[in-house]
């Protein structure tokens, strides 16, 4: 049995739950049409004011489609959880960490190469508003940007898979993932903003600043991401080895 | 050939011993009837051997080796756990394409075991649309992908229509004369009873029975004759001065207990006594059954015990 059978097993598994795959394609749709939302409306008078970064203007709205990525991680770990899907899985992939593997590279995967769609495309479809304020691939900290804010989906999405693997729940991760996301920042800002700063989703996303003012930068702000989903990653692989199925 | 081989097997959850030092081996080319009331260890003993739980104790192993180490296991090992496990979302078609696909099936297999199921005609539907019957088909479907050499279907007639259930009684009969391994748990006796060569009985975890079907009905059968005559008084004061007694029923048949049709025809004989039916009455497997576990079941409800015991 090799890894390569068993990822085209979990791709299947992935493509055939409409729901599942429908988050997958929600990480660029809701990208896509906030930017176009914002930028068609907003966009130019945002791109005047006085010290405007024009790299987060042109990808702030990859914070909503982290949700789409941290739901579909979720709930494409979840639907192992029920009825007794996961014997089934087991029976067929009896290699428990052959298994966790494929399945978490087959949701990382495909969270990158959505990712890294959404972001160039959202980058090249929101300049077009911008008239004269538009940039181009060029501009430092674009590339940096799209490349930093597909990985940032991925691991997002990795990290609420490695989550749901632990709780065996998508409704317990969302309900753990989506107000750390949506409504923790907003109620700690003044507070703790030093401690926000380290959390998955604002370190990922010092990648999409120009200039990123304090904390962790670009790339190290990735890493501390990337540390924050390795270690959901290892606690969903402590329990699939070690619990009965 | 592979058997099935459990050895000294226990499993543990908390306090609770599910299955107790459980030793019996499953072989080819008969189906074998895994028993026990409910909470008896069946379902756990499965998932054992399945690798799904890890045992406290002992081992279990498949053809020698533990289920986990088998390369492409589904091409061993076909099982039937939960009918309700594939997802509602999918469709037959793409829950059996994901099995196949890991375990290198080729592709051309869903198609088969879906027309050798009954469901070639819904195989693009989703599952959530299907009656019990149709997903303990889908199941039964997942179980024979990998044309295994080892079958274990838990429960499999669940929820199937008449059809159906003479369908997967023909079904685990073929599997067995051409030389697989089938082990088959139910709670359904005559279901059982039309089916199985063979017998492996759990009580609260520990091995009861472990024979042929026919060798466990001899062994918990009193003997007792059914009888009818023409000539009753006759036959009373011949059996009186044998010392037995016979039951006048209702519909005019006679029931002797404590003799064999052998005994009976001997003495009618013997008397010249004209006798229109004889027989030995032997238990069926659901009397057989209950009258070994009797003792053996955590849930039974007072008023079955004391039914048993008169």
């Amino acid at each position: 049995m090799t890894l390569t059978a068993v990822l085209h097993s979990e791709w299947i598994k992935i493509r055939s739950i409409r729901s599942i795959y429908g988050s997958l394609i929600a990480v660029l749709a809701t990208t896509l049409i906030i930017t176009v939302l914002v930028l068609g409306t907003v966009g130019q008078e945002q791109a005047e004011q006085a010290g405007a970064d024009a790299v987060l203007n042109a990808f702030f709205a990859l914070s909503f489609g982290q949700i789409a990525a941290v739901v579909f991680g979720a709930t494409a770990v979840s639907s192992e959880f029920l009825n007794g899907a996961l014997r089934v899985s087991l029976a067929a992939v009896p290699r428990r960490s052959l298994f966790y593997a494929a399945k978490m590279t087959a949701i990382g995967g495909a969270v990158l190469v959505v990712g890294l769609v959404t972001t160039f495309t959202t980058f090249l479809v929101g300049q077009l508003f911008l008239g004269e304020h538009a940039i181009g691939l060029g501009h430092p900290g674009v590339l940096r940007a799209a490349l930093g804010g597909g990985i940032h989906l991925a691991l997002m999405a990795l990290l609420a898979a490695g989550l749901a693997t632990l709780l065996r729940s998508a409704i317990a991760v969302l309900s753990l993932l989506v107000p750390l996301l949506l409504i923790v920042p907003f109620v700690l800002v003044d507070v703790a903003t030093a401690v926000l700063r380290y959390l998955p989703d604002r370190a990922g996303q010092a990648v999409l600043h120009q200039n990123p003012v304090d904390g962790p930068g670009p790339w190290s702000g990735l890493a501390v991401t990337a540390l924050w989903a390795a270690a959901a990653l290892l606690a969903g692989w402590w329990a699939v080895r070690n619990r009965d199925a | 050939m592979t058997s099935i081989d459990v050895h000294e097997l226990t499993k543990e959850y908390g306090a609770t011993r599910a299955v107790d030092r459980l030793s019996f081996r499953v072989r080819p080319g008969r189906v074998t009837g895994f028993l026990g009331p409910n909470g008896a260890g069946k379902s756990t003993t499965m998932r054992v051997v399945l690798g799904l739980d890890r045992p406290t104790g002992g081992s279990a192993t498949i053809g020698g080796r533990p289920y986990a180490r088998q390369t492409e296991p589904l091409r061993t090992v076909g099982a039937l756990l939960d009918a309700q496990a594939a997802h509602g979302s999918r469709t037959p078609r793409s829950h059996l394409s994901s099995l196949a696909a890991s375990n290198g099936i080729p592709m051309s297999r869903v198609r088969t075991v879906l027309e050798e199921t009954g469901l070639g005609d819904v195989g693009a539907r989703r599952i959530k649309s299907f009656s019990l019957g149709m997903r303990q088909r889908l199941g039964l479907a997942a179980a024979l992908l990998g044309d295994p050499q080892v079958v274990m279907l838990d429960e499999p007639s669940n929820g199937l229509d008449p059809e159906g259930i003479i369908w997967i009684r023909e079904l685990m009969k073929r599997l067995a004369r051409e030389g697989r391994t089938v082990l088959v748990s139910s709670h359904l006796m005559n279901e059982t009873a039309s089916f199985a060569d063979h017998l492996v009985v759990l009580g609260r975890g520990r091995l009861l029975v472990d024979m042929p079907m026919k060798d466990f009905l001899d062994s918990r059968s009193r003997p007792r004759v059914r009888l009818r005559t023409a000539e009753p008084r006759r036959l009373h004061s011949a059996l009186a001065s044998k010392g037995l007694t016979g039951i006048q029923a209702e519909d005019g048949r006679w029931v002797i207990d404590g003799v064999t049709a052998e005994a009976i025809g001997a003495i009618a004989a013997h008397e010249r006594i004209h006798l229109l039916e004889l027989a030995d009455e032997r238990a069926t497997l659901e009397q057989a059954y209950l009258d070994l576990t009797a003792d053996d079941t955590p849930f039974a409800a007072s008023t079955t015990r004391d039914r048993q015991e008169t």
